[in-house]
């Protein structure tokens, strides 16, 4: 065994706790069948802003054309929204990476805090308010018909582990960020620890048997009693191991290829190993929502794989007249739609269990920035591609708005899934209500 | 008022609960005739409701006729009350004769041993001591660093002051402050001493120590700043991944940051803090830090210097899984339960050590990844886990089942060690601390020394003592029994059995009417509980250890606010708990503290009702069955004006209730003298507190009490309050009832601790030690250290 699977071996261990409420007493594995069409919601975050001109189409309406950025969607062009003209409005504390990362999901401003941004900006905190993503998740886990053993999953590519506003966009409610996994082995070991689990039961219940029977006959009759109440449960546990109808998973968990260690160069095989997990957890309906995010505000990845050294945010701040990095900023974006584009397709090939059509039928996916653009850091005109079937949207289309305030579109995405709130995030800028996409 | 139907019943005493009483001394037998008699009219007129052993029949009279009444006794409340629904009475000589014959057919405690002899049951690990042994396998296995207990050098927390702050980091060169921090509990604004400690508002700090967890539970620690802090509890500090709250952007509008830490009682943690002041927005509130928790069964409060010390120790592994209740019908938890949920505890368990097992695999086993010999040192760490956790070498033919097998079969080392610790672990070697074959082999004394003093595992010494032969007999048993008290588990496998036995086990609540008592506060009731903590280890530990000095102490610990309230000489009284005299006469050791008397009192008033129970069972020895009928106490239905002892005179005049009560009241009345927070009153709700009454002894004798130095002088003087505490203290300690080792064991036992000056720590080892040799090496008489001795009943 390598070292290094064995430390991400050992990592993954760390959460068997989580799982250690279902090996006992082992329910089913299995779940219910849906009972109403599945709605599944995947928030894609990629960093540092995107190359407007190789971005937007230039024309509005069904006859869009996709430039060089989203060319790897092009299968897809039925099946997204390109959304131009979005603005993160939010104002206050903290530098435009920080509120551009805090605020995207959740449209509120940041809480004081000690975290010291960029230029001249005032130190800032956690964001002040629960994100679109959870708010959908807790809607879907307070009704009986739409709750999953997880709710949501957090997914994390590349991330690194430091908790600060520039890393985190998910929160489960004001000051509460919920930190993405990023070891696709801690994230197999939380949804099927128990599966191993199993298995490792199952390996020491014969010597376990012969251990009972041996002492059962050194011990008094008036004693044996209580040895044969013990060896009862052993083999109840046993029918339980054996029992197929607590096994069965819709999906069997994919096999992770070992030893992927969480750094830099493997980005690329870290999320595909992640794509695929998310995808079999929708199979097995563990979750209705996910979010994939690929490094972190201000991520300076160094996409080596691409043959491009230089850091993702250094190359951002270069000016529109730095040809050499304009190009290099494309390749990069072209290669987060690429990645889009794989778990696209994955939901694509596989079928909804028990239900119609595929996984990508049932699925919005919400590809989005911190930034509209790296080199200026507005956060206006984020880039929303919206890509799938599952929430009702009339796809195949590229809107253009005039700086509407992201809100209103995290209130279109609750208000598809039957989650009528007035309002979400700040108050002033949902007078409008959600936007219109249907 | 009264739940259900009254109904005239048979008030013989059953033993019921723990309180159970000690064999008496031998009485003639009544003559055969007698006998053959009695027999024939029990079997006529009294088993069909009674059973033919006495065993009750349901739906008739379903108790068991078996107690302590002597017989006299028996035979007058026969004649006078039965057969119950006949109106034929029995004649004082057929009363006799039926009494004669039950009393030695099935009544008696000695009847009862023949009938069911008491017997060495086969039983698991409780919950307490599973939780123990696992954390103990694993200290054992990660180089066996001895437990760490009371503090007894510098109180506080080791601190250093830096003049910077860099996130995440520590400056060595700029260190401005070191010392010991007593408590943490500073904000740094100008014009303060703390400012003056770091001279800036930009700064950072780091504690390094241990705590002392007195009781067992969840400790739910808050850590207040509004600033960037990093704690480590249980854990080992240094490492982000492994901290147990990491603020790293400060929340000044919510600097409150909980976490919840379960921990075993009477340990010390380590504790680790990294603090840094770093620039926050203008107008953010100083920077500041406290250390607060809320223990278990207490209020939140700051960290008590007292519990804090500069010295760092090694993590203890606490498990997490929760089992379901032991087996308390015998009066003391048994592991004699095997149930479902029982058994999927155990898996949770093992999976859950399994895992902590695998995160630490190359600490554990002294290899490291690459190592060439890794493979072969992993095998070997699974062969020594094994062997400690069943606390014997193993066969070759275990060490190939247990290991070899295992490893052939799985992938890899890693999965191969997870399902060695399961199997090990759902092992009865492991679930069993007392099993063949170690039975009477030296590491079987071993395991139930370790269990006995301990709830745990034989440390090294102790194997090594074993595997050596020097625990051979009674006297190399002892030995250790002596070293193993000074191990801190020692003291709190005694803490544990004090609060059963004053029956604190399940206090939850101990507030009172706030319009009645508004200064007995949450604090109040910490300070109480610390305070009687503080009293028992004081005399169990501290001295001569003498039991008397339990009941006969004439003062409290306490502190400033303890002392206030209770009236005591404040001026006497800083911050830390001393010793402080009370009044004379107003106190009694346990008996008295108000610790005690406030759980046994109701919100509005005392209960002499419930004290007088405790004071029945607990400390004059005892026995009493359950109530025969359901009655609440409502302290409207009884006229305005009455006292307290009017209301449970009248309510308990009955006749089927005063088969009990005509002992309960009297000794609850004793303790009228006490309002229900425990303090000390000359009178209530306007009228002279009426202590005293007659007082009937179990030989019938009758004795005048007036107050609890004359209950703690009945008990420190009473043949059978001696041995009912002995009694307790043997089956918290064992976990097997007294009578299985022999009729003698008890009135031997109590002997000895009479000649030793009533000493707790030599009962102890009498006690470990009596138990941990087989039954077949126990003399036929006393053993051989104990002395002969008796004590002439005295009373008052």
């Amino acid at each position: 065994m390598t070292p290094i699977l064995r430390r991400t071996f050992l990592r993954q261990a760390g959460l068997s706790a989580a799982v250690l409420p279902f090996v006992a007493g082992l329910p089913s594995l299995g779940l219910a069948a849906p009972a109403r069409p599945r709605q599944l919601l995947v928030v894609v975050f990629s960093p540092n802003g995107t190359i407007p001109t190789a971005f937007w189409p230039d024309q509005a309406g069904r006859d869009f054309v996709l430039k060089e950025i989203l060319q790897p969607l092009a299968p897809f062009r039925d099946r997204l929204l390109t959304l131009q003209g979005i603005s993160n409005r939010v104002r206050g504390d903290g530098d435009g990476h920080m509120r551009g990362m805090s605020c995207l999901l959740t449209g509120i401003e940041l809480l004081p805090g000690n975290i010291q941004g960029g230029g001249k900006s005032i130190p800032a905190g956690w964001a002040g308010g629960i994100s679109i993503d959870q708010e959908i998740r807790n809607f879907f886990q307070s009704q009986p018909a739409t709750r999953t053993r997880f709710g949501s999953l957090e997914f994390g590519v590349g991330v690194q582990d430091r908790a600060d506003p520039w890393t985190r966009m998910s929160y489960a409610g004001p000051g509460k960020p919920v930190a993405p996994i990023s070891d696709p082995y801690q994230m197999y070991e939380r949804l099927y620890g128990q599966v191993r689990d199993r298995e490792h039961l199952r390996s020491v219940l014969d010597p376990l048997k012969e251990e009972l029977a041996k002492v059962r006959r050194l011990v008094s009759a008036e004693d044996r009693r209580v040895l044969e109440e013990h060896e009862t449960m052993v083999r109840t546990l046993e029918r339980e191991l054996n029992d197929p109808a607590a096994q069965a998973l819709r999906a069997q968990p994919p096999s992770l290829e070992g030893g992927v260690a969480d750094q830099n160069d493997n980005v690329p095989r870290l999320s595909r190993m992640q794509v695929d997990l998310m995808v079999n957890c929708f199979a097995n309906d563990m979750a209705r929502v996910a979010t994939l995010q690929y490094t972190k505000s201000v991520g300076g990845a160094r996409m080596n794989w691409l043959s491009i050294s230089d850091g993702h945010h250094g190359l951002s701040h270069e000016p529109d007249s730095d040809t050499a990095a304009q190009e290099k900023l494309i390749k990069i974006n072209t290669w987060f739609a690429g990645e889009v584009r794989y778990l696209a397709e994955r939901l694509a090939a596989t079928p909804e269990p028990d239900g119609e059509g595929s996984l990508l039928d049932h699925t919005l996916i919400v590809w989005t920035n911190e930034l509209g653009k790296g080199n200026t850091h507005t956060l206006d005109n984020i880039p929303f591609v919206l890509l799938g079937g599952g929430f009702g949207f009339q796809m195949g289309r590229a809107l253009k708005f005039d700086k509407v305030p992201h809100n209103r579109l995290h209130l279109a995405l609750a208000h598809a899934v039957g989650h009528r709130i007035p309002v979400f995030g700040k108050p002033d800028f949902c007078s409008a209500g959600p936007l219109d996409l249907a | 008022m009264i739940t259900v139907p009254l109904r005239r019943l048979l008030p013989i005493l059953l033993f019921a609960g723990a309180a159970g009483v000690a064999v008496r001394c031998a009485r003639v037998p009544a003559p055969a005739v007698v006998t053959a008699k009695g027999e024939h009219l029990y079997r006529t007129q009294c088993a069909e409701c009674h059973g033919s052993q006495g065993q009750g029949v349901e739906g008739k009279y379903a108790g068991s006729l078996s107690g302590d009444w002597p017989l006299p006794r028996l035979a007058r409340y026969i004649e006078q009350n039965m057969p119950e629904d006949s109106p034929q009475p029995l004649s004082p000589d057929q009363a006799q004769a039926v009494a004669a014959y039950l009393y030695d057919a099935f009544y008696s405690r000695a009847a009862q041993a023949k009938l069911r002899p008491a017997r060495r049951e086969l039983s698991h690990l409780t919950n307490r001591q599973y939780a123990v042994a696992v954390a103990d396998l694993l200290r054992e296995l990660e180089g066996g660093e001895p437990v760490q207990g009371a503090i007894t050098g510098t109180r506080g927390l080791a601190a250093t002051y830096y003049g910077s702050a860099q996130r995440g980091r520590f400056d060595s060169g700029r260190v401005v402050q070191r010392g010991v921090d007593p408590g943490l509990d500073a904000t740094f604004a100008p014009g303060t001493p703390a400012w003056a400690r770091v001279g800036s508002a930009e700064f950072s700090a780091q504690w390094r120590g241990s705590f002392l967890a007195e009781e067992t539970g969840e400790y739910e620690f808050i850590v207040r700043t509004p600033n960037t802090v990093r704690v480590w509890i249980n854990t080992e500090p240094g490492n982000p991944a492994e901290a147990t709250l990491d603020v790293n952007v400060s929340n000044p509008t919510h600097p409150d940051h909980r976490v919840t830490v379960r921990l075993l009682g009477g340990r010390r943690y380590p504790i680790a803090i990294d603090y840094w002041a770093l620039p926050e927005k203008a107008g953010a509130p100083p920077p500041a830090i406290a250390l607060r928790w809320r223990p278990p069964l207490g209020s939140e409060q700051p960290v008590p210097a007292r519990v804090l010390s500069p010295e760092t120790v090694r993590p203890t592994f606490v498990l997490a899984t929760r089992f379901p209740a032991d087996d308390s019908s015998h009066g003391y938890e048994r592991g004699l339960a095997v149930s479902k949920a029982w058994d999927d505890a155990t898996t949770r368990a093992a999976f859950e050590v399994s895992g902590h097992v695998a995160r630490r695999l190359d600490r554990l086993a002294g290899t490291r990844p690459g190592d060439p010999e890794r493979a072969r040192k992993i095998e070997a760490f699974a062969v020594r886990l094994v062997t400690t956790a069943f606390r014997r070498p193993l066969s070759a033919e275990e060490t190939q089942r247990y290991v070899g097998e295992i490893f052939q079969r799985a992938p890899e080392t890693a999965t191969a060690v997870r399902r060695v610790v399961l199997l090990a672990l759902k092992s009865p070697p492991f679930l069993y601390g007392d099993l063949p074959p170690a039975g009477d082999s030296a590491p079987g004394r071993a395991a139930r020394l370790a269990l006995g003093l301990w709830d745990s595992l034989p440390d090294r010494a102790l194997t090594e003592a074993a595997a050596a032969g020097r625990l051979d007999n009674r006297a190399e048993v002892a030995a250790q029994a002596e070293r193993m008290l000074g191990d801190p588990r020692a003291r709190a496998k005694l803490r544990e059995f004090f609060h059963v036995w004053l029956q604190l086990r399940y206090v939850e609540d101990l507030r009172k009417d706030p319009a009645r008592f508004p200064e007995f506060t949450p604090e109040i009731i910490d300070d109480l509980r610390t305070s009687l903590n503080l009293f028992l280890d004081d005399v169990a530990w501290g001295g001569a250890g003498d039991f008397r000095e339990l009941l006969r102490a004439d003062y409290l610990h306490a502190n400033a606010r303890l002392a206030r309230f209770y009236g005591l000489d404040a001026a006497a009284v800083g911050e830390d708990f001393v010793r402080v005299p009370a009044p004379t006469g107003e106190r009694a050791g346990v008996i008295t503290h108000p610790y005690v008397l406030a759980a046994l009192s109701y919100p509005k008033s005392s209960s002499p009702i419930h004290r007088g129970v405790f004071l029945t069972r607990s400390i004059v020895g005892r026995a009493l069955r359950s109530p025969s009928v359901a009655v609440a106490f409502n302290d409207e239905e009884f006229a305005p004006g009455m006292s307290m002892r009017e209301k449970v005179e009248k309510l308990t005049r009955g006749e089927n209730c005063m088969g009990c009560h005509a002992i309960i009241n009297p000794l609850g009345f004793s303790l009228e003298w006490y309002d229900a927070t425990g303090r000390f009153r000359r009178s209530d709700g306007g009228r002279p507190i009426e202590a005293e009454s007659s007082y009937v002894l179990e030989d019938e004798r009758v004795v005048r009490l007036s107050g609890a130095r004359e209950v703690a002088e009945l008990a420190v003087t009473s043949e059978q309050s001696a041995e009912a505490f002995i009694e307790q203290l043997f089956h918290h300690v064992v976990k097997q009832p007294v009578l299985a080792y022999g009729p003698d064991t008890l009135p031997a036992l109590r002997r000895s601790f009479v000649a030793s000056g009533w000493n707790l720590r030599r009962l102890l080892v009498e006690i470990a030690t009596l138990a941990a040799l087989p039954p077949a090496t126990l003399p036929a008489s006393a053993p051989a250290s104990f002395a002969a001795s008796s004590v002439t009943p005295s009373h008052p």
